[in-house]
C-alpha cells in the first residue's frame, strides 16, 4: 500500500479507526427500523385501517428516531477509545507530524462530520425503498451533522470532562427545541403530530436554518483549532487538567475517601471495584436523579413564562418547554448509566490497544473470585443509580402535572404513580420478592453480559466478528417477515411471526445450552470453578428461576399446556443465571491468561 | 541443584503468525539471580508473562514453585513479587494506597520494610501515581513487588526509567539482598553490563528460541574473544573454525569463537595468521555475536 501524501494518509488513519463502527452505525439502526416497522405491521389490528394506520404511522416515527439517534451516543466511540474516554484532541500522536494544526483538526472533524450525515442518509435511502414512507433526507442530514461537529468541538477542544459535558448537553438540548419547534409548526389534530404523510411538508426547512447550520460548523471548527493549537503547544493551563485516570472521572474517583483496608484480599479488591468504577457510576447516577427533581421543580413557572411571553413562539395553545425534558431524558439517563457500568472487568482502551491491567491479572487472587466481586460491586453501583435516577423520577412526577405532552398515550403520567402502588401493594409478598429478585436479577445480569461480551471481544475479537454475522439470518427474518406481512397482513403475520419467533427461541436456547455445558466442563478442567462456586452458581440459578415463574405467573401467562416453543421462551429465561454465572469467571479467565 | 522454583519444558506460544516463543527450556533455582537477554521481540516478556500466567501455554509446560500458574494463580502470585515492563499501575491510586492495596494480597508484607524503600526514594505516600514521573513510577512499583519478600522476584526491564544512581546502588542492593535470603530473581534487561553485574545466570533468547543458558561464568569462559593478524589481506571475513562473528578487515581481524580452542588455533594457522591476543568475551559480544550483528571494522588494517 503506498500512501502519497499526508491527507490520504490521515484519511486512510481515520478510515481504518473508524471503519468498524461505520459499520455498526449502519446496520444496527437500519435492522432496529426495520424491526419497528415489522412489528407494527404484524402485531397491528388489520381489522381496524384507522388504528392500523396510526399504528404504522407511529412506527415510522419510530424507525425514524432510530436512524437519527442510534449512531448518536458518543458521537465516534472509535476516536474517544484513542483517548481512552478522555476528553482532547483523540490524534494527539499526530502532533509530531509536519502538519499544521487546522488541518490536523479540520480534516478528521470534515470526514466524521460527513460520515455522520452520510450514515444517515443512506439508512434514510434504505427505509424509503423498504417501506415507502418518505423519510427526509437532507434537513435532518444537515442537523445530524451540525450536532456532530459541536459535540466534536465540545470534545476536541478542552480536557475538561465538565466543560464537555456541559457543552454536548447544551448542545443537545438546543437542537432538541430546534426540531421541535420546526417538527410542531403545525399541530395535528386527534392523532400524531408527525405522521409519515406530512414529512414532506415538516422537513422542509428554510435556508436560513441551512446557513446557521453552516455557521455552527465555521464556528466550531475555528475554536477547536484555536484549542487544539494550545493542546498541541503543551499550553500548562490546557494540559494541567488532563492525565490518564485525571478529569471528572477521576474526581469522581476521589470522592471515595474509605482508606483501603489491609486485613484481606477480598475487601481490598472491593474497595478497589468500588473506587475505580463503581461509586463514580452511582455518583452520576445521584447527580442525575437530582437534576431531574430540580428541573421539574422549576419547570412548571419557566413553561408558565413562556407562554405567557408573546416574543416566544408556541404554535398550540400550551407548549411544554421544559416539562417535556425530564420525561424525555429518564432513558437516556438510564442507558449512560448501563453505558458506563458495562466495563465491569475494567477492560482498558487506548490507541487501538484493547487491554486488561497486568496490575490486576498479577494480584494474587482467585480468577472466579474476583470476577464474581468485580460484577457484584459494579451491579451494586449500577442499581442503585438506577434505584436513585428511579426516585428522582418518582419525586418528579407530581412536581410535572398531569400536561398534555405527558397525556401524549392517553395516560397522565402522575397518576401512574398511584396506579403503581395500588398494584404493587396488591401483591402477595412472594410475588413481591420475586419481582425485587427478577428485577435485581436483571440488573446484575445485565452487568455481567456485558462484562463478559467486552472480554469474549477481547480474547477471541476475530470469532466474535464472525459472531455478530449470525445476527444477519436474525435481520433478514424480519425483514421477509416484513415483506410478507405487507403483501398480506391478515394471513401473513401470525405464521411468519410464528416462525421467527420460534427460530429465535430455538436457536437462543440452544446456544445457551451448549455454552453452559461446556463452559462448565472446560472451567472445570482449568479450574476456574470449583464445586463450591458451582454449587452456589445451581443454587441462585434456582432461586431465580422459581422467582421469574412467579413473575411469569403473575403476568397472566399461563405455565402448563403452553407450546414448546413458549415453553422453551421461559425455561431459556429461567437458565440465564446459570449461564451467566459460569460464564463470568470463564470469561474473565480469558483475558486474565490470555 | 536444587529445587526448581521455575521450571519451564518446551514452551511455544504464537501471536498469529508470529512465533513468540519456540520450545523454550527454563529452569530457576533459589537463591540466584537469572537475566533474561535478547533483542527486542526475542521473547523475554513473553515468557514472563506465562511465568505470571498471565498467558497459557500453548504446547509445553510451565511450574512455578511446583504449580500452574494459570491454574493455581493464587498459591504462584502470593509468593511472587513483580515488577512490570510498562508500570503500569492504577493512575488514580495515591502511594500509600498502592501499598495498602498490595499488602491485602501478600499477609507477609513488610511495612517497615516498604517505608523505609519509600524514603529511601524520596516517594511522597500523598502523591497519586499519575502525577508521578515514569521514573518514580518505576520506584514505586518496585517497592510494591518487593516489600512483601516474595520468594521469587520478576522484574522485567527494571533498569527503564531509573537513573544510574538508582540502578547501580539500589537495584542492585535490593536484588543482592532478596538472593541472600535464599529467594530468586529472574529479570529480564537491554543492558547486558547490568546482567552481567547483577546475574549468577543467563539466559538468552533470539527469535523465540533460548540460544543460550547457563551460569555466567561457565558462559564467559566457554566464549574467546581474539585478535588475529593474518600475513594475507582479507577482504571478506576468513572461514574460521568455531568463529561465530568476525569484525575487523585486511589483515586484522578481531573474533568470537567458542568451543575447541585447538581448532581455532590451528584453522588460524592454516591460513598463515597468528593470535595476537585472546580473553574471555563479555556478555555482549557474546549477545552480539549469537544475535548475528557483529559485522562492523573495528579498527584499520
Amino acid at each position: 500500500m503506498t500512501l502519497r501524501s499526508p491527507t490520504s494518509a490521515m484519511l486512510w488513519e481515520l478510515w481504518r479507526v473508524t471503519r468498524a463502527e461505520i459499520a455498526w452505525k449502519l446496520a444496527l439502526p437500519i435492522g432496529l427500523a426495520l424491526t419497528a416497522l415489522g412489528l407494527a405491521a404484524a402485531f397491528g389490528p388489520a381489522d381496524n385501517p384507522a388504528r392500523y394506520r396510526s399504528i404504522n404511522d407511529f412506527a415510522a416515527a419510530v424507525a425514524l428516531s432510530l436512524i437519527v439517534i442510534a449512531p448518536l451516543p458518543g458521537v465516534w466511540i472509535s476516536m474517544a477509545r484513542l483517548t481512552g474516554g478522555q476528553p482532547g484532541f483523540p490524534l494527539y500522536l499526530g502532533y509530531t507530524r509536519p502538519v499544521r494544526t487546522a488541518w490536523l483538526v479540520g480534516l478528521p472533524m470534515a470526514y466524521l462530520t460527513a460520515m455522520s450525515g452520510a450514515i444517515y442518509l443512506a439508512s434514510a435511502l434504505v427505509l424509503r425503498v423498504a417501506s415507502g414512507h418518505a423519510f427526509p433526507l437532507l434537513p435532518v442530514a444537515a442537523w445530524v451533522a451540525a450536532l456532530t461537529v459541536v459535540w466534536l468541538a465540545a470534545a476536541w477542544s478542552t480536557r475538561n470532562m465538565t466543560i464537555q459535558v456541559a457543552v454536548a448537553m447544551l448542545a443537545v438540548v438546543k437542537a432538541l427545541g430546534w426540531a421541535v419547534d420546526r417538527l410542531t409548526a403545525v399541530e395535528i389534530p386527534d392523532g400524531f403530530d408527525w405522521p409519515p404523510r406530512l414529512w414532506p411538508a415538516l422537513f422542509d426547512w428554510p435556508r436560513t436554518d441551512y446557513a446557521w447550520i453552516a455557521l455552527i460548523g465555521l464556528a466550531s471548527f475555528g475554536a477547536t483549532v484555536a484549542m487544539v493549537t494550545r493542546q498541541r503547544r503543551g499550553d500548562a493551563l490546557v494540559s494541567s487538567t488532563w492525565t490518564p485516570g485525571g478529569g471528572l472521572w477521576g474526581r469522581l474517583v476521589g470522592l471515595f475517601g474509605v482508606p483501603c483496608p489491609t486485613s484481606s484480599a477480598t475487601r481490598a479488591q472491593l474497595w478497589f471495584d468500588l473506587k475505580s468504577r463503581g461509586v463514580p457510576v452511582l455518583t452520576i447516577g445521584v447527580v442525575l436523579a437530582s437534576v431531574t427533581v430540580l428541573v421539574s421543580a422549576v419547570s412548571g413557572p419557566i413553561d408558565a413564562a413562556w407562554n405567557a411571553d408573546p416574543t416566544v413562539s408556541c404554535p398550540i395553545k400550551e407548549c411544554f418547554w421544559v416539562r417535556a425534558m425530564p420525561p424525555m431524558l429518564t432513558p437516556f439517563m438510564l442507558v449512560t448509566i448501563l453505558f458506563l457500568g458495562v466495563n465491569a472487568f475494567g477492560i482498558r482502551r487506548k490507541q487501538g490497544r484493547t487491554y486488561v491491567s497486568a496490575f490486576e491479572a498479577a494480584n494474587a487472587y482467585g480468577t472466579a473470585q474476583v470476577a464474581v466481586l468485580k460484577i457484584l460491586a459494579q451491579s451494586v453501583c449500577v442499581l442503585a443509580a438506577f434505584i436513585a435516577i428511579g426516585v428522582g423520577v418518582w419525586i418528579s412526577m407530581p412536581l410535572l402535572g398531569d400536561g398534555v405532552f405527558i397525556q401524549m398515550f392517553g395516560v397522565p403520567l402522575n397518576s401512574r404513580r398511584s396506579v403503581l402502588t395500588t398494584a404493587f401493594a396488591a401483591l402477595a409478598g412472594y410475588e413481591q420478592l420475586a419481582l425485587t429478585m427478577v428485577a435485581v436479577g436483571g440488573v446484575v445480569m445485565a452487568v455481567a453480559a456485558f462484562a463478559m461480551l467486552g472480554a469474549l471481544r477481547l480474547r477471541y475479537s476475530r470469532l466474535a466478528s464472525l459472531a455478530s454475522f449470525l445476527l444477519v439470518p436474525y435481520g433478514l427474518l424480519f425483514v421477509w417477515l416484513w415483506v410478507g406481512v405487507r403483501g398480506d397482513p391478515a394471513a401473513f403475520s401470525r405464521l411468519h411471526l410464528d416462525i421467527v419467533y420460534g427460530a429465535m427461541s430455538w436457536s437462543a436456547t440452544t446456544v445457551m445450552a451448549i455454552t453452559t455445558v461446556y463452559v462448565v466442563w472446560n472451567g472445570f478442567a482449568e479450574r476456574v470453578l470449583t464445586l463450591r462456586y458451582a454449587s452456589g452458581a445451581v443454587a441462585i440459578s434456582l432461586a431465580f428461576a422459581a422467582a421469574w415463574l412467579t413473575v411469569v405467573h403473575m403476568l397472566g401467562v399461563p405455565l402448563t399446556g403452553v407450546s414448546a416453543t413458549n415453553a422453551i421462551s421461559v425455561a431459556s429465561l429461567a437458565l440465564l443465571p446459570l449461564t451467566v454465572s459460569v460464564l463470568a469467571p470463564w470469561s474473565y479467565s480469558r483475558i486474565r491468561h490470555t | 541443584m536444587g529445587q526448581a522454583v521455575v521450571d519451564v519444558n518446551d514452551l511455544s506460544r504464537s501471536f498469529g503468525r508470529k512465533i513468540a516463543l519456540d520450545g523454550v527450556c527454563f529452569r530457576a533455582t533459589a537463591g540466584q539471580v537469572y537475566g533474561l537477554v535478547g533483542a527486542n521481540g526475542a521473547g523475554k516478556t513473553t515468557l514472563i508473562k506465562h511465568l505470571l500466567g498471565l498467558l497459557r501455554a500453548a504446547t509445553g509446560s510451565v511450574r512455578v514453585f511446583g504449580f500452574d500458574p494459570v491454574r493455581e494463580p493464587v498459591r504462584v502470585l502470593g509468593r511472587v513479587g513483580y515488577l512490570s515492563e510498562e508500570r503500569e499501575l492504577p493512575e488514580w491510586m495515591r502511594i500509600d494506597e498502592l501499598m495498602a492495596y498490595t499488602q491485602a494480597f501478600h499477609p507477609t508484607w513488610d511495612a517497615s520494610y516498604a517505608g523505609e524503600l519509600i524514603e529511601t526514594f524520596g516517594l511522597d505516600p500523598s502523591k497519586k501515581v499519575r502525577e508521578l514521573s515514569k521514573g518514580m513510577r518505576a520506584q514505586a512499583g518496585l517497592v510494591a513487588a518487593v516489600a512483601h519478600r516474595p520468594e521469587l522476584l520478576i522484574l522485567d526491564e527494571p533498569s527503564a526509567g531509573l537513573d544510574a544512581v538508582v540502578r547501580r546502588d539500589i537495584l542492585d542492593a535490593i536484588v543482592r539482598t532478596v538472593v541472600d535470603d535464599g529467594r530468586t530473581v529472574i529479570f529480564s534487561s537491554h543492558l547486558l553490563e547490568e546482567v552481567e553485574r547483577m546475574s549468577d545466570h543467563v539466559t538468552m533468547l533470539h527469535g523465540g528460541r533460548v540460544t543460550l543458558s547457563g551460569a555466567l561464568d561457565d558462559v564467559r569462559h566457554s566464549y574467546q574473544r581474539s585478535r588475529v593478524r593474518f600475513a594475507e589481506h582479507f577482504e571478506q571475513p576468513p572461514v574460521l573454525d568455531t568463529a561465530l562473528a568476525m569484525e575487523g578487515g585486511g589483515r586484522a581481524w578481531s573474533v568470537v569463537h567458542s568451543g575447541s580452542l585447538e581448532r581455532f588455533h590451528h584453522s588460524v594457522l592454516a591460513l598463515g595468521g597468528e593470535i595476537v591476543e585472546s580473553r574471555d568475551a563479555t556478555l555482549e559480544e557474546i549477545f552480539l555475536a549469537r544475535a548475528g550483528r557483529s559485522r562492523q571494522p573495528v579498527e584499520a588494517a
